[in-house]
């Protein structure tokens, strides 16, 4: 039987690892995938808090979030398109025209 | 049991929301060969048909918002309620739909002198003012969530606007990944505090929050850290200036302000009504936050050539002025929040939409020497450049003196009602910054009346559209300088009958 707050470890794993992915990483790509992490760690955690508490809200929210998290993907792989395509890279500390 | 449910109090978003629809859509019909005049359009005539017909549909909005104002307060569903039509929403969205419609207006000559008019601009830009318009009026963590990323998402692309430009594309996906990581450690914070308290509803969690709780601080802490992003407080501030430098003209003065009402609305709800019981905690860190911005915001600006990425600064330095506003907490606070947000949309708008009227030939003009002898070549710009200038630096008797008037009053106000020496001490750190920013502010009138312009400058002619944006701004920023205390007093009221609101609220 797997205990409600398990859920909840791991859920606050997923979210550490993408947090710290975000921060540390380079490839454009990979820092969306941990963006999607940090989403879908919340998105566990809500899964799990729901059953906890025997109402539907934090369901209701997580399909919320899915879709949101979809169209925030589809954006950003536009947006990484256009990267590739004006300057061939999809490394972060490449796009630097703009500091201070 | 079935909610009643109020349509009619989502009237201020209805015609946004038709327009965000129908826009694209014309664009399409209009772009066909053949098309029911059975003569094409040429693109500039779309353009301006497009702007048109999505400011049709703002000033509708903004009819209808008017009409909300003076009316009752409506609900949209009992019981649970998940958008509040109040006073304070109402207002916001008044001063989101008027910077919108000044965005529109200023946009039409710019997107055709940056050779990037094509129709989805409009649609997008109403799809954020209808995010924005639902995130002023969310008491709900759900709809929060939803309108903060309706608002973003189109902004993602609208700062990308120029897809050939490689500054555009930076700005782009700068704000794309710094705004989605906010909403990941947002929607975390959201998860913890429902997890701790098991409701959605902002007025739930208020009445369960466990201020002496590790985990429910957690939460609160995370969405506070969340929403600093959304609204660019130090230290969560650092992609704001790249972004704003990056991004189209008229869409950065579209992002500075409305963006920052919005977002100021949903964190001054969410900080007085669920995570009221940890009020002196949270203040604590937004004591710090407030005096970061103003200061970091205020001396970052002072080395900048480039006017955006200036006015970038200027907008951190003024997102601390406006926390002033949300510490001290009071109805004056609030008000006076209310106010400034009012103030600063038309002053940054103004100046926004100069810049943007000097852009040619696909390029943008944006570094100060650029404004070289605008007083001789076009006088009625350098006015109004100046005006907002002196008004952002909160020189009287402009609009902007009595914003951060009301503000550093309603802090010391406070101070000696409660004896707490840390607002006195937050009211003398703005008045100082005041004073750090004249260094600034003042260069952009001193290069306009001082400076002859180089024997090559020939500054474009302001369009149609783009004199009534300047002539409103410039109207806006004397008058509510001279006549405050009516929208003041009516504000206060307005902030009281939310708060009355709010607490009945909860089933």
């Amino acid at each position: 039987m797997i205990e409600a707050w398990e859920y909840q470890v791991v859920a606050g794993l997923l979210f550490m690892i993408g947090t710290l992915g975000v921060l540390v990483r380079r490839n454009v790509i990979v820092i969306v995938m941990c963006i999607e992490l940090m989403l879908n760690a919340a998105n566990l955690s809500l899964i799990a808090f729901s059953r906890q508490w025997g109402n539907h809200d934090g369901q209701i929210f997580v399909f919320m979030v899915i879709v949101v998290a979809a169209v925030e993907v589809a954006v950003g792989l536009a947006i990484i398109l256009r990267l590739v395509s004006n300057r061939d890279t999809v490394n972060i500390e490449d796009t630097s025209l703009l500091k201070w | 049991m079935i909610p009643q449910i109020d349509i009619g109090a989502l009237g201020p978003m209805l015609p946004v929301a038709v327009g965000a629809i129908l826009l694209p859509l014309a664009e399409v019909l209009m772009a066909r060969k053949r098309t029911f005049l059975s003569r094409p359009f040429t693109q500039e005539r779309r353009g301006t048909f497009l702007a048109v017909a999505s400011l049709l549909c703002l000033v509708i909005a903004l009819i209808i918002s008017v009409n909300g104002l003076l009316g009752p307060s409506r609900v949209f569903n009992s019981g649970n309620p998940m958008i509040v039509m109040d006073g304070v929403a109402h207002f916001l969205n008044i001063v989101v739909l008027l910077g919108a419609s000044l965005t529109v207006l200023g946009s039409v000559k710019y997107l055709a002198d940056i050779h990037s008019n094509h129709g989805e601009y409009y649609a997008l830009l109403m799809s954020s003012v209808l995010g924005m318009m639902f995130l002023t009026s969310a008491s709900n963590l759900m709809m929060l969530f939803l309108a903060l990323e309706l608002m973003s998402i189109p902004l993602y692309v609208l700062a990308g606007f120029r897809r050939s430009s490689l500054r555009s594309n930076e700005s782009a996906l700068k704000y794309f990944l710094i705004g989605s990581f906010a909403s990941g450690i947002l929607l975390y914070g959201m998860a913890i505090l429902y997890g701790m308290t098991g409701s959605i509803s902002l007025a739930e969690i208020g009445k369960r929050f466990d201020p002496e709780s590790a985990p429910h601080l957690l939460g609160a802490a995370l969405v506070v850290v969340g929403l600093g992003f959304k609204i660019s407080s130090v230290p969560f501030h650092q992609w704001a200036p790249d972004v704003y430098e990056g991004a189209p003209t008229s869409v950065t003065g579209f992002m500075a302000t409305t963006v920052k009402v919005a977002a100021f609305g949903a964190l001054m709800r969410v900080l007085a009504v669920a995570l009221e019981p940890a009020a002196e905690l949270l203040y604590g860190a937004l004591w710090v936050m407030a005096v970061l911005s103003m200061t970091l915001g205020n001396v970052m600006a002072i080395i900048q050539q480039n006017i955006k990425r200036m006015l970038a600064y200027s907008s951190i330095a003024h997102v601390g002025y406006l926390l002033v506003g949300v510490i001290v907490g009071t109805l004056d606070g609030y008000a006076a929040v209310l106010f400034y947000l009012l103030v600063y949309t038309f002053m940054t708008i103004g100046a926004f939409t100069v810049v943007a009227i000097l852009a040619k030939g696909g390029e943008d003009r944006d570094r100060v020497e650029d404004l070289a002898g605008l007083s001789q070549s076009r006088p009625l710009m350098a006015v109004v450049m100046t005006l907002c200038m002196f008004a952002l630096a909160g020189i009287p008797p402009t609009a902007g003196f009595m914003g951060k008037f009301h503000l550093f009053r309603a802090a010391i106000e406070r101070g000696i009602e409660i004896g707490d020496t840390s607002l006195f001490w937050l009211a003398i750190i703005g008045v100082l910054n005041s004073a750090i920013s004249l260094a600034y502010y003042l260069r952009v009138p001193l290069v306009m009346y001082f400076r002859d312009a180089p024997p090559t400058s020939d500054p474009d002619v302001p369009g149609f559209f783009e004199r009534v944006v300047l002539l409103t701004c410039l109207a806006a920023v004397v008058l509510l300088g001279i006549v405050p205390d009516d929208i003041f007093n009516v504000l206060s009221q307005t902030a009281a009958s939310a708060q009355h609101l709010l607490l009945l609220q909860s089933p």
